[in-house]
C-alpha cells in the first residue's frame, strides 16, 4: 500500500456517515512534524481522526510502541519521518524502515491487517501532502473497518494477539535482527557495505528468511508465555490450546526455560507443568 | 571586553557566520533587508547533489539564529552608514517601519486573510499573489506580518483600516516610523548574496514574450510543495502539466557582452531541476542545452551521471540562437548543435532559463557606503589567497557576493569570515 | 519552589485562545472543564495569548501560587515557542524539563476549522496525552563538559598551516602534526599559483614564518598520529615523533582538525608515462621552478586532461586540473612565445567562477590551442605524436610533442582509512573524508569536536583550501572559546545493571556516541553525553530496555499511546 500522491482529496467524504477510525501518528520533529505545522499555517483542512506523538527522530519509534497502539485497539497507526537522505540524524530513518518492517511481520503473524500500519516520509515543505496523506490513510483504514473487522476476529481477542506480538517485539533476537540488517546486508543509498563477522555481505533474501523464521518462533514463544503466565499448564495442554504438536512446544519451552522466563512447577503425582514470568 | 560583530545579509552565509560567532560567545547584529531571514536558499525547492529539501534543512538554522541569545536579528533593516575603522566601527542602521509592532504580532495571519489588496508575491517570483499586509513566506522567521506601504490602501489612500480592526492584539500601526539604530562593532561581515539576471535584457531567449519561458528561480517555486501551485509542475499559460521541458544554460553568463563569468551553480541546479521534474511526473522528457557541463564539486559528476542514466535527462551541447513560441504557446528552441554543427529546433512545453546570477542591484552604492572595492564583475574584491579579506581592514565577505559559489562553499567561507572577525573582536 | 517533592505531581495546564485562532474554532471553555478532571491536574487557566507578557506572568503566578511542578501549555507549535515557555518556567523556579507542549493550533484548530465538535474532542485527547507524558517527566540538568582549550591539527599543508596559525593568533594552544620532515604539503612542489601567478614559495614561506612566530603553536614534523582516545573536549592523542629524537608524546586536546591533504595520481601505464618526456603537471611545476632554460627550448608541448579521472574507477572530476593546465600552458607560452601548445581536453574545460573564465579567454588569445576529445575516442600517444580525432575536421590529426604533460587528479592517501578509523569518522567511496552534511555542515564531522578542511575532503584550489581552513578554525574554536560544551538533556543513558554489552545500540548510533567499555561489572555500553544528539535510535533497538532516552523515554511515549483513547 502506497500513498498515491495524485488524485487524493483532503475532503473527508465518509466521516459523517460511517465509522470514524481512531488513528495515531508518530511524527519526527524536524520534517514531518514541521510538515504538519505547515499544513496548519496554510490552513489545509483534513479530517480530525489523528492524534499526534512527536519524537525527535522516527528512529525513536520502537515496535513495542506501535504495537501498544493496537493493544489499545486503535484502528490505524502512521509513522512519518524525513525523506530518505534528509534525516536530521544522518540516516536514522533507514533504521525506522527496518523497525516498521519487523512490526509489519509481527502484525501479519498476529493476524492484524498490515495496512493498519503505514510508514512514509513528509518534508517540512509538504504541508498539503501531509494533509492529503492523513485523509488518504483515514480512508484506507475506513475500508478495513474497525479493529478486528477485516480480520474477522473479535477486537478483544485481536488486542490480546497484539499483546503477544508486543511480547515478541521485546525479544532480543528480533530486536537484534532489525537493528543489524543494515550492518549485515548493507545499504547502498547511505554507502554502507554489508559485512558479517567473516566480512561477507548477507543477501537480503537470506535475511528475510531468517527474519520470518524468527518472527514465527518469537511470536509462538510469546504466545506460550502469555498462556501460562497466570496458570501453569503442561506441554500437552499448551499444545492443544495453541493447536501445535507437543514436540514443538517442548522445544520452545526448553528455550524459554533456558532464558529464564519459564519455570517448571512440579507437584507430586501430576504431570509437570510450566509457568511463565 | 570582546567587541560585537555586524553581519549584513540574512541568507545562509550570513546565518552561518552569525551562528559561529554567537556560539563563540560574541554578540552579533544580523541586518537583513527583507522582512524575514532565509535568503535565496529559502526559495529553493531541493538542493543538489542530495536532493535535500531546502527549507527543511534551513528552517532549523533560521530558528536557531533568531532565537540565539547572542544574536540581535534586525529584519526589514538596512545599513546606511559605516564609519570608523577595524576594531571600532560605528554603523548606522535603519529599521524600516513595518507597520506592525513586532512585540505584539503573533503571526496568526488574521489580518492577511482579511486584507483586500492583492499584489504579486516576490518570494514566489510573482507567480502568485500576496496581500498588502503579508508574511514574507510561510516559514518566515520572525513570524511577523509586514505592511507593504506602497500598496496598503490605508497608507496610500487613507481608507480601509481592516487589518487594524481585525488584529486582536492591536499590533497594526500605520503611523509607525523608521527607526535609527547605531551600532558599535569591531568587525563587519558582508553576505548580501546575489540577484538573478533579468533575461529580458537578452531578448533572444524570449522571456517576457513567450509565456512558457520561465527562469530557474521561478521554476524552483513552481515545483516546491509549498509554492504557488502546491508543487504541480504546470505551465503558466494554461496550467497544463508540462511533459517536455528544456533547460537552457548560461543565459546571460559566459558572454563577454553581458556577464563574462560562469555562474558556477547552474549546470548542477538545472540537472537537479530535471531530476525533480522526473520525480514529480515520471516520464516527462527533459533536455538540458549546455555550453560545457561544469560539475567539479563533491559527488557532482555522479549526480550528472545519475541524471542521465536513472532519470533519462538528455544533455544537448548547443548554442541557443532564439526561443519563439508557436500558436499554442509552446516554446520552440532554435539552436546550433555544437556536436554536429547543425542548426536544429525543438518544440517544448516549458523552457527554464538558467539565468546568470549577478551582484545585487545597487552593489556599487553599497560598496561605496562600506568603503570596499568591487572586482571587474561587481563582486566584492578580496585577497586572491584569502578570499574573505576585502580591501578595507575589518570588513570581510562571504557567500555569493564574494564570487559565484554553491551553498557548501558559501557556508565554509562564512565560517572563514567568522574566524577573521573573531580574531579582531576577541583581541 | 521546593522541587524535592516532585513525587506529588501537581500539573498546571494553560490553554491558549490565540485570539480567535484557537478560540474561534474550538470550545476552549469546554476543553478547560474537561482538563480539570484529568489525573494530577490541580490548576487550569485560559489565556487570550499565552505568549503575551500577560500570559507569561499568568504561568509564573500559577506555578508559584499553586505550587505546580509540571506545566503544560496547549497552544501553537513547540518548534517555535517551546524555548520561550521553558524559559518562563525556569524563571518561576520550575525545572524547564518539566514543561510539555501540546499543539492545538497548527495540528487542530487551523486544520479543522469547520468541525468544531470533533476538533474540540481532538484537542481534549491531545491534552490528555500531554498530561500523561508530563506526569512522567523528570527534572533534568543541561549537561556541561569541560573542554581542554587546545587543538590538534593533523597535516601541515596550506590548509593545516592556515588553520593552526589562525587559532594560534587567537591565543589557543595548537599542536600541528606533520608526517613529512617539512611543512607545506603539495605547495612545496608548485611553481606559481593561479589566479594571479603568485610564487607558491612566497605564499608558503609567508605562512610558515607567521606560524613559527607563535609560541603557542607547536609544530611537530616527522611525526604521526598513532592513537586517538576520548571525545569532544577531551581527546588524548598519541603522537609518534621520528625526528630529531624518536619518541612518543601523549597530547591532550579538546578539538581536532583534519587537514591531511591529497596527492597527485602518478599515471603509471597511461599514455606512455615515463616521468621524462611524458610527465605529470606536478612534475612540470618542478621543471618550471628549476629548469626554465630547458623548457624554453621546447617547441611542441601537449597536455592531456582527465588522465585517470572521470572514468569507471575514479569517476570524479578533480576540479583544479583544468586551471592548472591553463596556467602552466600560459607560463610556458610566456617563456617561449613561439612554442606550439595544445591542451587536449575531454568534453569540458572546468573553469568556473569569475577570474578563471578570463584566464581561459586570455590563454586562447595567447594562441594556446584547445582540442576536445570524446571518452570513446581517447588520444593515442606514440613516440613522436599524439593522435587525436578532431571533431571539427572529422578526421584524426597528429600533434607532435617534445613534452607531453598529463593532467592527473588529486587522489586520497592510501592510509586515510587508518586515520578515519582512529577518529571514528567516515570516508566516501573515493576515500575522501565525509563531512556531517553535504550542504550545511561542510567542515564538520558528524562526531562533535572533529573538523575537516582542504584536499583530504575533496580537491580544491589554494584559495578555497585557505577559506575552508579558516572556517574549520572558526568551528573548532567554538568549544575552546566556551571552555565547555553544553548539551540539552535530550540524550540517552545506559542502565549498567541491565546492559549486556551486545553493542546493538553502538551500531545504530549515527554519531558513534556509544562505546562499549570495560567496567568493574564487565563490559558495558556507555553514552558519550557530549556526542549524543538525542535521536533515540538506540532506545528503539536495545533488547534489554537498558536505555533511557531522556525526555522521550519508553514509559513516556507508551503513556501517550495509552492515553490516545479516553
Amino acid at each position: 500500500m502506497r500513498f498515491p500522491d495524485e488524485g487524493v482529496s483532503i475532503k473527508d467524504e465518509g466521516s459523517k456517515t460511517e465509522f470514524s477510525p481512531k488513528i495515531l501518528s508518530f511524527l519526527c520533529n524536524w520534517c514531518s512534524y514541521a510538515g504538519a505545522d505547515l499544513a496548519g499555517v496554510s490552513r489545509f483542512q483534513y479530517p480530525t481522526n489523528t492524534r499526534v506523538i512527536r519524537v525527535m527522530c522516527s528512529a525513536r519509534v520502537d515496535p513495542i510502541m506501535i504495537l501498544e497502539g493496537f493493544v489499545q485497539g486503535l484502528d490505524g497507526i502512521l509513522v512519518l519521518g524525513c525523506h530518505l537522505g534528509d534525516c536530521h540524524y544522518i540516516h536514522g530513518n533507514y533504521f525506522t524502515i527496518k523497525r516498521v518492517k519487523l512490526t509489519h511481520k509481527l502484525l501479519k503473524q498476529a493476524g492484524i491487517h498490515q495496512d493498519r500500519l503505514y510508514l512514509d516520509w513528509v518534508s517540512a515543505a509538504e504541508g498539503e501532502r501531509y494533509a492529503k496523506m492523513i485523509a488518504w490513510f483515514i480512508d484506507e483504514v475506513r475500508k478495513l473497518g474497525p479493529f478486528g473487522e477485516v480480520e474477522g476476529i473479535d477486537a478483544e481477542e485481536l488486542k490480546e494477539r497484539a499483546k503477544v506480538a508486543q511480547g515478541a517485539a521485546r525479544s532480543d533476537k528480533l530486536r537484534w535482527l532489525a537493528g543489524k540488517e543494515i550492518d549485515l546486508c548493507g545499504e547502498e543509498r547511505i554507502g554502507i557495505q554489508g559485512k558479517n563477522v567473516y566480512g561477507e555481505q548477507v543477501s537480503k533474501e537470506d535475511y528475510d528468511i531468517l527474519m520470518n523464521e524468527n518472527v514465527l518462533n518469537e511470536y509462538t514463544r510469546s504466545g506460550i508465555i502469555s498462556l501460562i503466565r497466570e496458570n501453569p499448564l503442561s506441554i500437552k495442554e499448551i499444545a492443544s490450546k495453541l493447536k501445535m504438536c507437543p514436540a514443538e512446544v517442548l522445544q520452545h519451552i526448553s528455550i524459554l526455560e533456558h532464558a529464564g522466563v519459564v519455570f517448571l512447577t512440579e507437584e507430586e503425582g501430576r504431570t509437570p507443568r510450566y509457568i511463565g514470568v | 571586553m570582546p567587541k560585537d560583530v555586524l553581519v549584513i545579509g540574512g541568507g545562509v552565509s550570513g546565518i552561518q557566520a552569525s551562528l559561529d560567532l554567537a556560539d563563540m560567545g560574541l554578540k552579533v547584529h544580523l541586518v537583513e533587508k527583507l522582512p524575514s531571514i532565509g535568503g535565496r536558499m529559502a526559495q529553493l525547492d531541493k538542493t543538489f547533489p542530495t536532493n535535500d529539501c531546502s527549507i527543511c534543512i534551513l528552517a532549523p538554522k533560521m530558528a536557531d539564529c533568531f532565537g540565539h541569545e547572542n544574536i540581535n536579528t534586525l529584519t526589514f533593516s538596512e545599513v546606511r552608514e559605516v564609519s570608523g575603522r577595524e576594531g571600532d566601527f560605528k554603523v548606522r542602521v535603519v529599521k524600516k517601519a513595518r507597520g506592525v509592532d513586532e512585540t505584539l504580532c503573533t503571526g496568526c495571519g488574521e489580518c492577511i486573510e482579511k486584507c483586500p489588496v492583492k499584489v504579486p508575491d516576490e518570494f514566489n517570483m510573482g507567480l502568485s499573489e500576496r496581500k498588502a499586509i503579508y508574511l514574507y513566506f510561510l516559514q518566515a522567521v520572525p513570524r511577523i506580518a509586514t505592511i507593504d506601504r506602497d500598496n496598503c490602501l490605508m497608507i496610500t489612500k487613507g481608507k480601509c483600516g481592516i487589518c487594524k480592526k481585525v488584529c486582536q492584539r492591536g499590533a497594526v500601526d500605520y503611523d509607525q516610523k523608521d527607526k535609527e539604530i547605531t551600532l558599535q562593532v569591531g568587525a563587519i561581515i558582508v553576505a548580501v548574496g546575489f540577484d538573478p539576471y533579468d533575461p529580458r535584457n537578452t531578448s533572444q531567449y524570449g522571456y517576457g514574450r513567450c509565456k512558457n519561458v520561465i527562469t530557474a528561480l521561478e521554476y524552483e517555486r513552481l515545483i516546491c510543495a509549498s509554492g504557488p501551485t502546491g508543487g504541480h509542475l504546470v505551465r503558466p499559460s494554461d496550467h497544463k502539466e508540462a511533459n517536455k521541458i528544456g533547460y537552457v544554460q548560461c543565459v546571460g553568463s559566459r558572454d563577454v557582452r553581458k556577464n563574462p563569468y560562469c555562474s558556477s551553480v547552474c549546470c548542477m541546479h538545472s540537472t537537479k531541476e530535471a531530476i525533480l521534474a522526473q520525480e514529480h511526473n515520471p516520464g516527462v522528457e527533459c533536455f538540458v542545452f549546455y555550453t560545457d557541463i561544469r560539475a567539479p564539486g563533491k559527488d557532482f559528476q555522479r549526480y550528472i551521471k545519475r541524471g542521465m542514466a536513472e532519470y533519462g535527462v538528455i544533455y544537448i551541447r548547443g548554442r541557443v540562437a532564439e526561443i519563439i513560441q508557436d500558436e499554442d504557446e509552446n516554446p520552440v528552441i532554435l539552436y546550433e548543435n555544437t556536436e554536429t554543427d547543425k542548426v536544429e529546433h525543438m518544440k517544448l512545453d516549458l523552457v527554464v532559463l538558467a539565468t546568470s546570477l549577478v551582484p545585487r542591484h545597487g552593489i556599487n552604492e553599497f560598496a561605496n557606503l562600506l568603503g570596499v572595492d568591487l572586482d571587474n564583475f561587481g563582486f566584492i574584491k578580496t585577497d586572491p589567497f584569502n578570499t574573505v579579506i576585502t580591501t578595507r581592514e575589518g570588513i570581510f565577505a562571504c557567500g555569493y557576493c564574494q564570487s559565484p559559489q554553491d551553498i557548501p562553499e558559501s557556508v565554509a567561507q562564512a565560517s572563514g569570515a567568522a574566524e577573521k572577525a573573531a580574531e579582531i573582536c576577541f583581541r | 519552589m521546593d522541587q524535592s517533592n516532585l513525587l506529588e505531581k501537581r500539573v498546571g495546564v494553560f490553554i491558549c485562545h490565540c485570539g480567535t485562532n484557537i478560540g474561534g474554532f474550538l470550545d476552549v471553555e469546554d476543553i478547560e472543564e474537561y482538563t480539570k478532571g484529568l489525573p494530577d491536574v490541580v490548576f487550569t487557566q485560559r489565556n487570550l495569548y499565552t505568549c503575551s507578557e500577560e500570559g507569561l506572568s499568568q504561568i509564573k503566578n500559577g506555578i508559584k501560587e499553586h505550587n505546580l511542578n509540571r506545566v503544560i501549555v496547549a497552544s501553537c507549535t513547540p518548534r517555535t515557542h517551546e524555548p520561550l515557555f521553558k524559559r518562563v518556567c525556569s524563571e518561576a523556579g520550575l525545572n524547564p524539563y518539566l514543561f510539555n507542549f501540546v499543539n492545538i493550533r497548527e495540528h487542530c484548530s487551523w486544520v479543522h476549522m469547520h468541525e468544531r465538535k470533533q476538533a474540540t474532542k481532538k484537542a481534549k485527547d491531545l491534552i490528555r496525552m500531554g498530561v500523561a507524558r508530563v506526569r512522567l517527566l523528570e527534572p533534568e540538568e543541561d549537561i556541561e563538559i569541560d573542554v581542554e582549550p587546545a587543538c590538534l591539527v593533523i597535516g601541515g599543508g596550506i590548509a593545516g598551516l592556515t588553520a593552526s596559525t589562525s587559532l594560534a593568533k587567537r591565543g589557543f594552544k595548537v599542536v600541528l602534526v606533520e608526517r613529512d620532515a617539512t611543512l607545506g604539503g603539495l605547495l612545496r612542489d608548485l611553481y606559481k599559483l593561479y589566479p594571479i601567478c603568485e610564487d607558491a614559495t612566497n605564499v608558503l614561506e609567508g605562512r610558515k614564518r607567521e606560524g613559527e612566530s607563535y609560541p603557542n603553536l607547536e609544530i611537530l614534523t616527522s611525526s604521526e598520529v598513532k592513537e586517538i582516545k576520548g571525545f569532544v573536549g577531551n581527546y588524548e592523542v598519541t603522537v609518534d615523533i621520528q625526528y630529531p629524537r624518536h619518541g612518543i608524546r601523549i597530547i591532550k586536546v579538546g578539538v581536532i582538525i583534519v587537514a591531511t591533504g591529497a596527492k597527485v595520481l602518478i599515471p603509471e601505464g597511461l599514455y606512455g608515462y615515463d616521468g621524462k618526456r611524458i610527465i605529470t603537471q606536478l612534475e612540470l611545476e618542478k621543471r618550471l621552478k628549476e629548469e626554465r632554460e630547458k623548457l624554453k627550448r621546447l617547441n611542441n608541448i601537449v597536455m592531456i586532461q582527465c588522465v585517470g579521472a572521470r572514468g569507471d574507477k575514479r569517476a570524479y572530476c578533480s576540479k583544479v586540473c583544468c586551471m592548472v593546465a591553463i596556467k602552466n600552458a600560459t607560463l610556458i607560452s610566456r617563456l617561449n612565445p613561439e612554442a606550439k601548445i595544445y591542451i587536449i581536453y575531454r568534453d569540458i574545460i572546468q573553469v568556473h567562477g569569475t577570474e578563471y573564465e578570463d584566464y581561459y579567454r586570455e590563454a586562447r588569445d595567447a594562441g594556446i590551442l584547445f582540442v576536445r576529445y570524446h571518452p570513446e575516442n581517447e588520444p593515442v600517444v606514440s613516440d613522436e605524436y599524439v593522435k587525436i580525432y578532431d571533431e571539427m575536421l572529422g578526421e584524426d590529426i597528429l600533434i607532435p610533442y617534445d613534452l607531453l604533460v598529463l593532467s592527473t587528479p588529486l587522489v586520497s592517501w592510501e592510509d586515510a582509512s587508518n586515520l578515519a578509523k582512529m577518529l571514528k569518522v567516515p570516508l566516501d567511496e573515493n576515500r575522501f573524508f565525509l563531512e556531517a552534511h553535504v550542504k550545511l555542515r561542510p567542515l564538520d564531522f558528524a562526531t562533535d569536536g572533529i573538523y575537516v578542511c582542504g584536499t583530504c575532503h575533496w580537491p580544491v584550489s589554494v584559495p578555497e583550501a585557505v577559506s575552508q581552513a579558516l572556517g574549520a578554525a572558526a568551528r573548532a574554536s567554538i568549544p575552546m572559546a566556551n571552555k565547555k560544551v553544553r548539551v540539552e538533556s535530550i540524550i540517552s543513558e545506559v542502565d549498567k545493571d541491565k546492559c549486556i554489552a551486545c553493542g546493538l545500540c553502538a551500531s545504530v548510533c549515527p554519531y558513534k556516541a556509544i562505546e562499549i567499555k570495560k567496567t568493574e561489572g564487565g563490559k558495558k555500553a556507555e553514552v558519550i553525553s557530549a556526542s549524543c544528539k538525542g535521536c533515540g535510535s538506540c532506545g528503539a533497538s536495545c533488547p534489554m530496555s537498558a536505555i533511557t532516552m531522556h525526555q522521550f523515554t519508553d514509559e513516556q511515549i507508551l503513556s501517550q499511546v495509552k492515553a490516545v483513547l479516553p
